[in-house]
């Protein structure tokens, strides 16, 4: 196995500059090669799967009880019945940053990092636990990670943090937010695209020449900045290298080695439901073809202004966050439930997938998340569940319950996830402890 | 001496701070340490009053909301950390600290605090006046690449459509560089849509130019296009109709024309006679009459020469003559005997058979009708079955074309009527004949005799024939007429022969000439015969032949058939090797200036170039020539051959030859694209790749578009790069890199060419020069963008067609309406900046801009169509300025109800800046017992009294309020969805009380002028800058609204204080720490 870092810096260095790595460092025990220490050549490798909704879930129906075949799930819940043995539903977690700033954007931009959102006019979160591993695989799929969104993400600022914070939770680097793909034709593209065009080599080589240098000539703090895009060009170049070598793999191969549909029609569905029922797809089909391991899915934004005419709902996704009024708000509830049920297809169709002895399910951990309790911006304990097998790692059939512990970090329950991806860190945002029981 | 009117935001929430600082500066004058006194008072009563009620728990142990007060041991601690003291400002202006459970600061001390902070504040504000600030490196964002590859290449590409969405960072827009993140997902974008832009790229022979397309078929049709234009501006187009009869292999029979290119001639005659006294008195000049009458100059001048000219021309006299006459009324009637002279005088080929043996090179083609003898054949009508037959008229006429008759003889050479298979009766032998005395047959008028059966007669002359219908009907008479043998080269005669009584009077008469070709299998274009009726006779090689060809040729110089071949592209042949012809050197002779004809040939010229003609053609002969083997038209196109592929040929020499002009053009492109000169080893750079790729045996075109492709994703594109001043110290940007900070800022895309060349030239850093490009930008239509960045970003109204979706069941017009809505809001905004508007008019203004469809939303009568119009008076209509635009209204609305508590946060942040404070952490949810027969006011009023929420609704809510006169799609009402009575009374926080959307605009107007105009300062300003303002911005701000005040509030006086400022004209010094001034 070759060091992906040491590659990096060795081109870096052959280019005669000397440049910050961002995302580098954010990896303090960086170092050993985890893709050995956690999987054999031959056994599946584990995937991560990250959900998102924003505005939180309906007051007093989003809830689990009991262990294993006897759990009950609240209504939210319901679609995830038959995955009660591999669910973990874990109450009481919270990130520290995010009930220090103002409300929404200031409560998302660092629900996968824990880290500190700069206010203003500024834009800084941290590196999030799924880019994270996605830098871990990124050399051995074709794509390091595939973020996804169902929402365009708004222009602006509220409250005084920038609404980008709202609609990206996947962080490539402390400045850069990982972009999100809202088209299933170009995710579909990214993933399955070919080696590039005649030509595209050389242009990228000499692209990425010209802009080292510019290096010399500006400001310390702009060549950050330069340094995101002369990383973007050298990793978009290993893509093309990488995609040229497919099917020179050994170990391990996925059980579908192209995809077995077509490419979804370009642009954007109009109907909500087909579109998100596409990029779950895509999903799907990234994990099923080893295209990617790790895929962070944005069902909306926090803050959504999405619309629901095909559940018969008039009424906006944040206007219904604020309209809840327990049970008498049935479109409330049937929109969690539609949002749930995104989570529950994944899952089904990733345990239709016999990887030998276990399903794709079981080599998956498919986390859902939201940045509020309810749609009263409360962030003090966040609803979290998990399903699938963590690769035999993740026993679930469980309801985890921090709400009364001391230790009930979100951030500890990443450094307890990122373990079953090989990922040994001590500390992570703003913790150093891990969720023993996870 | 120089007086700021300090208008001091310090991010507080409700208290706009306004003083009057008295401290006077001036460039001579040391300016007085704005700290004195500062360290001390610090010292010995704020310092104090920390301690005494923030350091308990703004400890350096504890630090609770991050904020750590203990560490402003003295004032030069304070200095090292002023973010925390803006903090301190608004927590207290907010009335959030100290906390209500904890011990109160006193109404004085209260009063010492917050009046040191200010003091302190505005100090330091004016300590770093004029700070660039630390600006993070801008990527385009994707508006600023859709506009700037637009204003490149000239064509409305849409690369960015599916890139990710911008978001906002700085002062809220999407143009400051640490919103604008880089990744390999976007990268691998730009690529491809580099790549894509790069394939609509033409190659032409000094260059390129981009086209809407990407196929050459597509770029050849737009060159037809343009030529066509070209010619349809100057020429009317006529329908020729169908004319030559051709066919090839059957293939088909009757031939349209064609459309031929026409002047209005009417109208050149009708000037010529109307102005005629003022042309001759010279009052008049013949430019100043083509200019009033929108007619070409050099044509009228032309025109009137010929008519006002005096030397003898057998075809002009008689025009000449009654143009002299003639009231501007009978120019029709001078431009039927010129079209009726035209007929005479051009014949048509088939375009679509040129290039093939025996065909003619013009479309149009002179003829001259005169001939040494002609032939006449006139059938005569049986007699109608059980009719007696009548009595034949006959008449044979000679005109003496007008030149004099001395020598005018002609021979009628026996007369005869003649039938199939019967012998020639002539007319000498018929005894009934009447009209003529025998014995004029045989004899000359001069008495000398001739051929017995002829007649001769001395032009002009009628003989009308009276013959026996019995012997004539059925019959055809024939004869042929020509000059006597002893007519001098002087003769001149026009016969003819008609059916009936005829006149002749001495003149010329009107010649017709007619071509034909004849159907048949095997034809060539030689099969052609060319016929006249009333030629002219005239003896070869006589004085009066070259007297007749000069005049025809007069003629036909000045009213050519038609100018030019207007339809460029043969219709008139199925196999035919001519894709374009190009025939308009009458256009070019008659009408076009040297600038003209440069541009015609320069169309032409990239024609043949972009559709390779030379090479199509070579190949469509070499299929013809195969397909016609062993067919009767084999060797039709063997003649072609060689011409065709030697044509070949050189064009393909010429495409290598204009490799290098077109790769010139390349780095050219690349220095615009880059907005910055490039230097060598960047050229050799662009050089280099273009050789690789070629050694990868990519053709020239292949890899010229990638090499374009590269520019599209190379950083000094997509960065806006600007190079720093070694040092800690700031210093202006260069010529060229304060262009772009200006194009920019105002029309979100590069320089154009007159600030590149006042850039290059090195004077736009002058301020005059500087305003003046600033005001022309700010006319300049691009200045939309500015109104749509800036200002739709500003409302939160940016993107609004694609960010807003109502309820379908409850607002099934607002699909429709909200492209509409938005249009409105842009054309609105725009006008502030483009109109050099005043700033209040965002408020007041008693205009807006509507289409059919909006107006009938906003109850307006009488406006038709799409187009977009100003419309005065639309405070009548309860709207007028930002408050009563539709997308604003709907914006700050639910998806189905209206939303008073967005509108009243939108007015208190948007509008006026406010900071609210954070709302508590678990809101209330409404009780169920709620009944639905509240309208959106009364439920709000129920949420907001619980006394947590209390504290900023009342702030909020109220403004909200005045504005529920419009439903959740910005139409006005009365009642609410469920018909309720609408309440638009509200009490303000301060306990002002107002009325609907007048209510709310006066209040804002006249008690919150000062804020709204601070925060559209403070937002322009940080736009212009990529950058959130800072405290040593303030001065600036100051600075831009006492101009403001001073200058009727008109925008421009903002941009230009913007863009005259050392924010905008200098950059920081590389050794500057970037939090600097934080």
């Amino acid at each position: 196995m070759r060091n992906h870092t040491f590659q990096r810096r060795t081109f870096l260095r052959g280019l005669g500059v000397t440049m910050a790595l961002p995302w580098m460092e954010t990896l303090p025990v960086w170092g050993d090669d985890a893709s050995t220490s956690t999987k054999r050549p031959n056994e599946p490798p584990v995937r991560l799967a990250v959900l998102f909704s924003g505005n939180g879930f309906h007051a007093g129906q989003w809830w689990a009880k009991g262990v294993g075949k006897e759990m009950t799930l609240g209504p939210v819940l319901e679609s995830l019945t038959d995955f009660r043995e591999r669910l973990l539903f874990i109450n009481g977690l919270y990130n520290a940053e995010a009930l220090k700033g103002n409300i929404h954007s200031s409560q998302t931009g660092n629900l996968l990092s824990g880290a500190p959102l700069a206010s203003g006019g500024e834009i800084r979160s941290g590196t999030s636990f799924d880019q994270l591993v996605a830098q871990h695989y990124g050399h051995s799929t074709k794509v390091p990670s595939l973020v996804l969104g169902c929402e365009r993400s708004n222009p602006g600022i509220h409250k005084n943090y920038s609404m980008l914070y709202s609609s990206h939770i996947s962080w490539s680097s402390p400045t850069a937010p990982t972009p999100l793909e809202l088209y299933p034709a170009l995710a579909f593209d990214r993933l399955f695209k070919g080696e590039g065009e005649r030509g595209d080599r050389g242009v990228l080589d000499a692209v990425l020449g010209e802009a080292s240098r510019f290096r010399g000539k500006i400001s310390t703090s702009d060549r950050q900045k330069l340094d995101e895009y002369l990383n973007s060009v050298r990793e978009v170049e290993q893509r093309l290298e990488q995609a040229s070598k497919q099917g020179e793999l050994q170990g391990w191969r996925p059980t579908l080695d192209k995809p077995n549909v077509p490419r979804p029609p370009d642009g954007i569905p109009q109907n909500l439901a087909d579109h998100m029922r596409l990029m779950c797809d895509i999903l799907v089909l990234a994990f099923q073809t080893d295209a990617t391991r790790v895929c962070t899915l944005k069902l909306n934004n926090d803050h959504s202004y999405l619309q629901f005419p095909h559940l018969n709902v008039a009424v906006g996704h944040h206007e219904l966050s604020h309209s809840d009024r327990g049970k008498m708000s049935p479109d409330w509830l049937k929109v969690n439930q539609f949002f749930l049920e995104q989570f529950a297809y994944i899952a089904r169709k990733l345990d239709a997938i016999q990887e030998g002895e276990r399903t794709a399910l079981d080599n998956s951990v498919l986390m859902y998340l939201s940045s509020m309790q309810t749609g009263s911006h409360d962030a003090s304990n966040l609803p979290c569940v998990v399903v699938g097998g963590g690769g035999g790692r993740l026993q679930g059939g469980r309801v985890l319950d921090y709400a009364s512990q001391p230790n009930r970090k979100m951030c500890s329950l990443y450094l307890s996830l990122l373990d079953k991806f090989g990922i040994r860190l001590k500390e992570f945002g703003d913790s150093n402890e891990h969720l023993a029981e996870v | 001496m120089k007086t700021y009117f300090v208008a001091f935001r310090l991010v507080t929430a409700f208290s706009l701070a306004v003083f009057l600082s008295s401290t006077g500066t001036s460039a001579t004058e040391p300016m007085p340490d704005p700290f004195a006194g500062m360290a001390d008072e610090y010292r010995t009563l704020t310092r104090p009053l920390l301690q005494q009620f923030c350091l308990e728990c703004h400890s350096t142990a504890k630090q609770e909301g991050d904020l750590d007060l203990e560490r402003f041991a003295a004032l030069a601690d304070v200095r090292r950390g002023t973010k925390a003291w803006l903090k301190v400002v608004e927590m207290l202006d907010n009335g959030e600290m100290p906390p209500a459970e904890s011990k109160q600061p006193s109404p004085e001390q209260r009063k010492q605090l917050r009046g040191w902070v200010e003091r302190y504040l505005h100090a330091e504000s004016l300590a770093n006046a004029g700070d660039p600030g630390s600006v993070v490196l801008r990527r385009l964002n994707n508006a600023e690449y859709t506009y700037t590859i637009r204003d490149l290449t000239g064509v409305d590409l849409d690369p960015a459509r599916e890139f990710p969405t911008d978001s906002a960072a700085g002062e809220g827009f999407t143009n400051a560089g640490n919103a604008l993140s880089m990744s390999p997902a976007l990268l691998a974008k730009y690529l491809d849509a580099g790549k894509e832009i790069a394939r609509h790229a033409v190659l032409l022979p000094d260059g390129i130019r981009f086209s809407q397309f990407t196929a050459q078929r597509d770029w050849t049709n737009e060159m037809l296009l343009k030529i066509r234009q070209f010619y349809r501006q100057r020429v009317e187009i006529v329908d020729l109709g169908v004319g030559t009869s051709v066919g090839l292999m059957n293939l088909h029979g009757d031939c349209r024309l064609g459309e031929a290119g026409k002047l209005p001639l009417e109208k050149y005659f009708a000037a010529t006679l109307a102005e005629r006294a003022a042309l001759r008195s010279g009052e008049k000049t013949i430019s100043v009459v083509a200019a009033e009458r929108g007619l070409n100059a050099k044509y009228l001048g032309l025109l009137w020469t010929n008519m006002d000219a005096t030397e003898p021309s057998p075809l002009l006299d008689g025009l000449r003559s009654r143009w002299r006459d003639a009231k501007p009324e009978d120019a029709a009637a001078l431009v039927t005997e010129v079209a009726a002279w035209q007929r005479g005088l051009w014949a048509f080929n088939v375009v679509g058979l040129m290039g093939r043996k025996g065909s003619g090179t013009q479309w149009q083609e002179p003829v001259s009708p005169f001939v040494v003898q002609q032939e006449f054949r006139l059938p005569i009508p049986a007699a109608k079955e059980g009719e007696a037959a009548k009595e034949v008229v006959i008449s044979l006429v000679v005109g003496d074309c007008g030149d004099g008759n001395e020598q005018d003889f002609v021979v009628w050479h026996q007369p005869r009527l003649v039938a199939d298979k019967q012998p020639d009766i002539f007319l000498r032998d018929i005894p009934e004949l009447k009209g003529i005395d025998p014995a004029t047959f045989g004899k000359h008028p001069s008495g000398k005799s001739l051929d017995a059966a002829s007649l001769c007669v001395r032009a002009p002359s009628v003989i009308t024939l009276r013959l026996p219908g019995t012997i004539a009907a059925g019959r055809t008479l024939v004869t042929t007429a020509a000059l006597d043998s002893e007519a001098g080269g002087d003769a001149s005669v026009q016969p003819d022969v008609v059916l009936g009584e005829a006149e002749v009077k001495s003149g010329l008469m009107v010649a017709t000439t007619t071509a034909t070709l004849s159907t048949v299998t095997a034809l060539y274009p030689d099969h052609r015969t060319v016929s006249y009726q009333k030629p002219v006779l005239v003896a070869e090689e006589g004085a009066a032949s070259k007297t007749f060809a000069a005049a025809m040729e007069a003629h036909r110089q000045l009213f050519p058939i038609s100018l030019c071949y207007p339809q460029v592209v043969p219709t008139d042949e199925v196999l035919t090797l001519t894709q374009f012809h190009r025939e308009d050197e009458h256009l070019v002779r008659l009408l076009l200036d040297e600038a003209e004809k440069r541009e015609i040939d320069r169309l032409w010229d990239e024609l043949r170039f972009v559709s390779q003609d030379p090479l199509k053609l070579a190949a469509v002969l070499d299929s013809l020539v195969e397909t016609t083997k062993d067919h009767p038209q084999d060797g039709g196109f063997n003649e072609a051959v060689k011409p065709f592929h030697q044509r070949a040929d050189v064009f393909r020499q010429r495409l290598i030859d204009c490799e290098p002009k077109q790769l010139d053009a390349l780095i050219d492109f690349a220095s615009r694209a880059f907005r910055r000169p490039l230097d060598e080893q960047a050229v050799e750079d662009y050089r280099s790749l273009y050789r690789k790729l070629r050694s990868e045996e990519l053709s020239h075109e292949d890899a010229f578009r990638l090499v374009l492709a590269r520019i599209f994703v190379a950083a000094p594109f997509l960065y806006r790069f600007e190079s720093v001043p070694d040092g800690a110290s700031s210093a202006q940007v260069s010529h060229s890199e304060l262009a772009s900070r200006l194009s920019y800022f105002l029309w979100s895309s590069l320089p154009d060419e007159e600030l590149r060349a006042k850039a290059a030239e090195g004077t736009l850093g002058h301020p005059d020069v500087l305003e003046q490009q600033t005001r022309r930008m700010l006319k300049d239509p691009r200045v939309r963008r500015l109104g749509t960045e800036f200002a739709c970003q500003w409302m939160h109204i940016y993107d609004f067609p694609a960010t807003e979706a109502k309820s379908v069941q409850l607002f099934p017009e607002f699909e429709e309406l909200r492209t509409d809505m938005y249009e409105e809001s842009i054309l609105f905004l725009t006008g502030l900046f483009q109109n050099d508007a005043p700033l209040l008019g965002l408020l007041n203004a008693d205009h807006t801009f509507v289409n059919e469809r909006l107006a009938k939303f906003y109850g307006i009568a009488g406006i038709e169509g799409e187009s977009w119009r100003r419309i005065e008076g639309i405070q009548q209509h309860g709207r007028g300025g930002i408050l009563g635009l539709a997308a604003t209204l709907a914006k700050q609305s639910g998806a189905s109800r209206t939303s008073p508590i967005l509108r009243g946060n939108w007015v208190s942040e948007v509008l006026l800046g406010e900071k609210l404070p954070r709302p508590p952490k678990d809101v209330p949810q409404l009780a169920d017992t709620v009944s639905d027969g509240l309208t959106e006011r009364q439920m709000i009023e129920r949420h907001s009294s619980d006394a947590a929420c209390a504290k900023c609704h009342q702030r909020v809510d109220p403004l909200g309020f005045a504005l529920e006169g419009f439903d959740a799609i910005g139409r006005r009402r009365k009642q609410s969805q469920t018909g309720l009575a609408i309440d638009t009374r509200t009490k303000l926080a301060d306990g002002r009380e107002i009325d609907g959307l007048a209510g709310l605009r006066s209040y804002l107007l006249e008690q919150r002028r000062n804020a709204v105009v601070g925060q559209f300062c403070r937002k322009l300003l940080g736009y212009a800058l990529g950058r959130e303002t800072q405290l040593s911005d303030q001065p600036l701000l100051a600075e831009m609204q006492q101009k403001l005040a001073e200058n009727g509030y008109r925008t421009s006086t903002a941009v230009l204080a913007i863009v005259q400022s050392r924010q905008f004209r200098e950059i920081r010094g590389r050794d500057t720490p970037p939090s600097a001034g934080r």
